[in-house]
């Protein structure tokens, strides 16, 4: 299986053996022994698959509870009355909640930390799932279920993303897509729902979802913080040839923030802190060039500078307790920064429009086989190939792009590029065999780029400041798809063919990825203004 | 006016919901045409119907339903070498009741709609059947217990107040027509608050024995930390 990954495989064997009771496939075989120097480190491996399972179980949980949700709207439509507007738009609220409410997730994660924001991101979504139950009119479950289970949404989302990231350095493209993966199954959960509608009714059925959203509490307790580490494995892991763009290590920073700001009464091993200084200044991000952490972070606001001074200063004292507010305030708290950041537009545009482009078809697929008169038989066939293969094609995107063999955003770009040509020559498609061969071909490039936008992103910005450009990214990309859909059916009620909505698909996915080409401008910008900043600065 | 084209033994379903004149006609079809002697007979049940030999290979009867009792099956019958009939029935318009049972809660509110697709019936009326017996629900009679709502011409709604175990079980959606009156079927099951809640408190307790597990294997693994 997975077990030939060279470097994450000498982190992970860990104490991980049996934790896992689910994914028997992800079981370790035996328990390294920890040797003295190695086991934080080890342990801190370890977890790194529990995260990705958490990450595949919320995208299960959250993806499936999204599709099915038109199940529930027939239920809702019968019982609770409205009109099928009205009840459409708890649908509507709660997929784009998902993405709006990512800002204010990036903020509360960098609070709090990504393990408590999930929890209470399950701890939502089980709650509104509850109360939905006692609902008794659409403005109540449009409340209840549309923003409380958007936000608890969002949250999950956003955390396990970000932990993701953190986690899995050198095999990130690949961790994300056997997480993403998990949207493949979701096809499972729309019978289920269905049955239990029928057996339990929508009320029944709603209470047993929230006990099964509940479950994503202890899976997100696998998202541990990750803890302080000795200087040379540290330098070891940037050093190794398969780490060629090194995501800034301020694992030590980080972790000392989230423990302190958690108050548990965790170890901040009193060794370590003198070192965690020690073991940032070599390092920097490779990505925009300068070396110099200290002043790279000066410029852009370092998230964690509230535990520079901190561990400087309280050098012995293993934290308890929350930082002095003081600290806290000096660094805002929605930090608008990713705003000004030309990178961050390029990304943000390439999001949006690849978003655009992969919704639009989905939605129309099947109606487009209906109007060329093939059976809904051969039509649902048509989805269920295309869902398949986009899962393998992730899988083998995410793997490929590991390899390492050219910058990440090269394949995202090809994939984009390929993906609308695609959809423009989707109109010739008149047939099922044609269309067929177009839903693969699709498939294959949606699943390619898809499973690539976070390792981009991570690319593009490292993970320190991950927080927040997702947050904003996945903003704008919400803004996106609440008007998709309602853009998607304009474009057909206009022309009466869904044609133009493919050729409409192809032209956003085309021009998408034109953002990419500024990027090494971009970086360049950034890189100046950097000097210009350290000049002054430098003594 | 209705045709009916006979090659072999064909049915058809004719729908009406108020007085009418109607003409059913058998029609041979031209690739039977060689038949020679044919004999035609128009039944309805045992008795013969006069019919009308309108052209060289269709045969028709005129008929005029005024209540009830004029529908049914009609049949023409062409007998030859080979015996060929057409069957047509005659009917008010079907209600089409659910074939799942609604599923709700005791204490909850119940809604049960009933459709005509397309005809306008005079009436409706909702019947339960309790053990052998169709109990007709007045509303006026309980008012807080039943609520029979006419939402359109064609939908109708029954609304249960305060459900009890005693709710569970089949309800007929009567609509009256002008020729006779059509039954729905819908069937009512209560469930009490126990029934989901068990599988629900089951995935709870799983829940949180597995918080209860990591949390107990990360203090244990802080603990090894600390003495490594």
């Amino acid at each position: 299986m997975k077990k030939t990954i060279p470097l994450c495989n000498r982190l992970f064997w860990g104490g991980f053996s049996s934790m896992e009771q689910r994914g028997g496939e992800r079981k370790e075989e035996e328990l390294e022994a920890p040797a003295a120097g190695k086991s934080p480190g080890a342990e801190a491996g370890g977890w790194a698959w529990g995260v990705v399972f958490h990450f595949f179980l919320v995208n299960v949980l959250v993806m499936g509870m999204l599709k099915t949700f038109g199940i529930f709207f027939v239920a809702f439509q019968e019982e609770v009355g409205g009109s099928s507007e009205q009840v459409s738009w708890i649908g509507s609220i709660m997929s784009s909640l998902r993405f709006l409410g990512a800002p204010l997730v990036a903020v509360a994660c960098r609070r709090l930390g990504e393990r408590p924001t999930s929890i209470m991101g399950a701890g939502l979504v089980g709650g509104g799932c509850l109360l939905s139950t006692q609902a008794t009119s659409v403005p109540f479950l449009c409340v209840s279920m549309g923003l409380l289970l958007g936000m608890g949404f969002a949250c999950l989302y956003q955390a396990a993303a970000v932990m993701t990231a953190k986690r899995c350095r050198t095999r990130l493209a690949f961790s994300n897509a056997i997480a993403r993966s998990g949207m493949g199954l979701t096809f499972l959960i729309a019978p289920f729902t269905q049955f239990l509608i029928d057996f339990y009714g929508w009320q029944g059925t709603l209470l047993i979802f929230g006990g099964i959203m509940l479950n994503l509490v202890p899976s997100s307790m696998l998202l541990r913080p990750i803890h302080t580490q000795p200087p040379q494995r540290s330098s070891g892991k940037n050093q190794d040839p398969g780490a060629l763009t090194a995501k800034e290590d301020s694992e030590p920073l980080a972790g000392c923030l989230d423990e302190t700001a958690r108050g548990e009464t965790q170890l901040c091993p009193a060794q370590d802190l003198p070192t965690t200084e020690g073991v940032t200044i070599p390092h920097g991000r490779d990505v925009s060039g300068p070396v110099n952490t200290l002043d790279s972070e000066g410029f852009e606001k370092p998230p964690v500078e509230s535990c520079w001074p901190e561990t400087a200063a309280e050098a012995k004292r293993s934290s308890k307790s929350l930082p002095p507010p003081a600290k806290e305030n000096s660094q805002p708290l929605l930090d608008f920064s990713p705003l000004k950041d030309p990178v961050f537009g390029i990304f943000t545009w390439s999001f949006l429009f690849s978003h655009l482009a992969y919704f639009v078809p989905t939605f129309h697929l099947v109606a487009r086989a209906r109007t060329l008169g093939i059976s809904s038989m051969d039509a649902s066939y048509l989805v269920s190939v295309a869902g398949v293969t986009e899962t393998v094609s992730q899988l083998l995107s995410g793997w490929v792009a590991d390899q390492n063999w050219t910058k990440k955003y090269h394949y995202h770009v090809a994939y984009l590029l390929l993906g609308g040509v695609t959809n423009l020559l989707c109109p010739l498609a008149t047939t099922f065999p044609l269309l067929m061969t177009y839903a693969v071909a699709f498939a294959v490039f949606c699943g390619g780029f898809m499973a690539l936008v976070l390792p981009v992103l991570v690319d593009l910005v490292g993970v320190q400041k991950l927080h927040s450009y997702l947050g904003f990214a996945a903003f704008f990309a919400g803004i996106a798809a609440v008007g998709g859909p309602p853009l998607a059916g304009w474009l057909y009620d206009y022309t009466q063919t869904y044609v133009c909505s493919f050729l409409f698909a192809g032209a956003c996915a085309l021009i998408s990825p034109l953002s990419f080409f500024f990027e090494p401008s971009a970086q360049k910008w950034k890189l100046k203004k950097a000097n210009l900043n350290r000049g002054p600065t430098l003594g | 006016l209705l045709l009916g084209v006979s090659g072999t033994s064909i049915e058809k379903n004719v729908t009406l919901d108020s007085a009418t004149r109607i003409e059913l006609s058998c029609r041979l079809d031209n690739k039977y045409s060689h038949l020679k002697s044919l004999q035609v007979i128009w039944k309805r049940g045992n008795e013969t119907i006069r019919h009308i030999n309108k052209t060289e290979n269709s045969w028709s009867i005129q008929l005029r339903i005024l209540d009830n009792s004029n529908l049914g099956s009609y049949s023409c019958t062409l007998k030859g070498e080979e015996e060929i009939s057409a069957m047509f029935h005659l009917q008010v318009p079907t209600i089409e009741g659910k074939e799942k049972p609604i599923v709700s809660y005791e204490g909850d509110t119940a809604v049960m709609i009933c459709k005509s697709s397309g005809y306008t019936p005079i009436a409706w009326t909702w019947y339960m059947t309790n053990g052998s017996e169709q109990i007709a629900l007045n509303d006026s009679l309980l008012a807080d217990k039943y609520a029979i709502n006419k939402i359109s011409a064609n939908v109708t709604h029954l609304k249960i107040l305060k459900l009890t175990k005693e709710d569970d079980g089949v309800y007929w959606c009567e609509a009256a027509f002008e020729l006779g009156k059509s039954k729905g079927k819908l069937m009512l099951k209560v469930l009490s608050f126990m029934v989901p809640l068990k599988p629900f408190l089951a995935i709870v307790a799983e829940a949180v024995i597995l918080v209860t597990v990591v949390f107990l294997y990360e203090i244990y693994s802080k603990k090894k930390e600390k003495h490594a």
